[in-house]
């Protein structure tokens, strides 16, 4: 079933919205949504002939606990727009406290299709070639994943430096897969000004990601992956919304030589209490 | 190694911005976009949040306020705020010595 009425409708919605913090588009920080808030952020990567589109849900449950729920799909060039499917996210800190390393498990499960375009991650030996094979077939592949993440993190004098390792399963009997993403991120001013400011330094945030697979149980190394490396420019309105820009750019032939990703994001806070009885 | 010594050099400081007026105005802006959805814009707490108007927090010194405002109480639900560099906690600390 094609779906080119979800997109138009995923866009209004998010640019209605105003948005909230994403340092970075692939790598996770030990950041946790605040408790009672949820996070409205639309995602989309744009690719030599596609537009992937991504729709997030972020709710902070505990201190230590955050969940995020995603809607995913892509529009290709003359094949039309389709949904490719959902994921569902979990994320734990185990520790109480800062450390200088903070450690956060991750667990998602995602049940979406081939055609799927989100590089929200990159594991195993994912190509770009993958993404050649056209939808009608593409959609046809199910995929039940589950996607495990290591995420080590640690607050430098201003800079947040974040590692992540990736192991995913397809649940289909097939290998483990494994990939990684390394972050790095700083405000441009570190002390806030007195007034209220839109285009100030201290609005604004820099950093750098690089992700790319790692082969699989069976064909462990970087024979036959894809890499990728792109500065990030995240702007925080007053308003709340947070706007974020990052090219990537491919670092071996398995990779798409450009992918260009923009995040709107917003985020409500203490959602929670509107569904509480008042005491 | 190194850390521990910048963090030392730090708290054996105190408060850089102890007594500045824009330090206050600057904290104040903070407190409004980081503390006020559980601690409330005037700072009287709500829920489980507790007044930072309170005797006992205004007792506190800055660098115990700055200890909690970078670790948090997260098992009584108040996320840790390191992500923030050092010199915005300072400022919101700044702001909340002013509330006396």
């Amino acid at each position: 079933m094609s779906c080119n009425w979800l997109f138009p409708l995923l866009l209004l919605s998010a640019t209605a919205l105003p948005a909230a913090e994403a340092p970075y588009y692939v790598a996770y920080s030990a950041q946790m949504e605040e408790p009672g808030n949820l996070e409205v952020a639309f995602d989309q990567v744009a690719g030599s002939n596609f537009l992937s589109s991504i729709m997030e849900l972020e709710c902070g449950v505990k201190t230590w606990w955050t969940t995020e729920f995603y809607l995913d799909g892509q529009a290709t060039g003359g094949e039309g727009a389709i949904f490719t499917g959902w994921r569902i996210e979990n994320r734990f800190r185990p520790w109480m406290g800062e450390h200088r390393i903070n450690p956060v498990l991750y667990v998602e499960f995602e049940d979406i299709n081939g055609a799927d375009k989100s590089l929200k991650e990159v594991v195993g030996h994912d190509v770009a070639d993958d993404q050649l094979v056209p939808n009608a077939e593409a959609r046809r592949d199910h995929q039940r994943e589950l996607e495990t993440k290591l995420i080590l993190s640690s607050n430098v004098r201003g800079w947040d430096i974040s590692t992540n390792l990736i192991a995913e399963k397809n649940l289909a009997a097939e290998p483990w897969e494994f990939g990684y993403a390394f972050g790095a991120s700083r405000p441009l001013a570190f002390a806030v000004t007195p007034g209220p400011c839109t285009f100030c330094r201290e609005n604004f945030s820099v950093g750098a990601e690089v992700f790319g697979g790692l082969g699989t149980w069976r064909q462990f190394g970087l024979t036959g992956t894809s890499h990728y490396v792109g500065p990030i420019l995240a702007w925080q309105l007053p308003s709340g919304a947070q706007l974020m820009v990052s090219p990537a750019f491919g670092l071996n032939g398995n990779s798409h030589g450009l992918l260009v990703r923009f995040t709107v994001s917003y985020e409500m806070e203490q959602i929670a209490r509107l569904f509480r009885r008042p005491s | 190694m190194r850390m521990a010594l910048l963090l030392w050099a730090l708290l054996a400081t105190g408060n850089p911005y102890e007594g500045k007026p824009d330090a206050v105005r600057a904290g104040a802006k903070l407190y409004a976009r980081h503390c006020a959805q559980c601690h409330g814009l005037d700072a009287e707490g709500h829920g489980h949040a507790p007044s930072l108007r309170s005797s006992t927090v205004q007792a506190a010194s800055a660098e115990e306020l700055f200890h909690t405002v970078t670790n948090g109480r997260m098992s009584r639900g108040m996320p840790s705020w390191a992500q923030l560099p050092a010199e915005r906690r300072w400022q919101i600390i700044t702001y909340l010595r002013s509330l006396k």
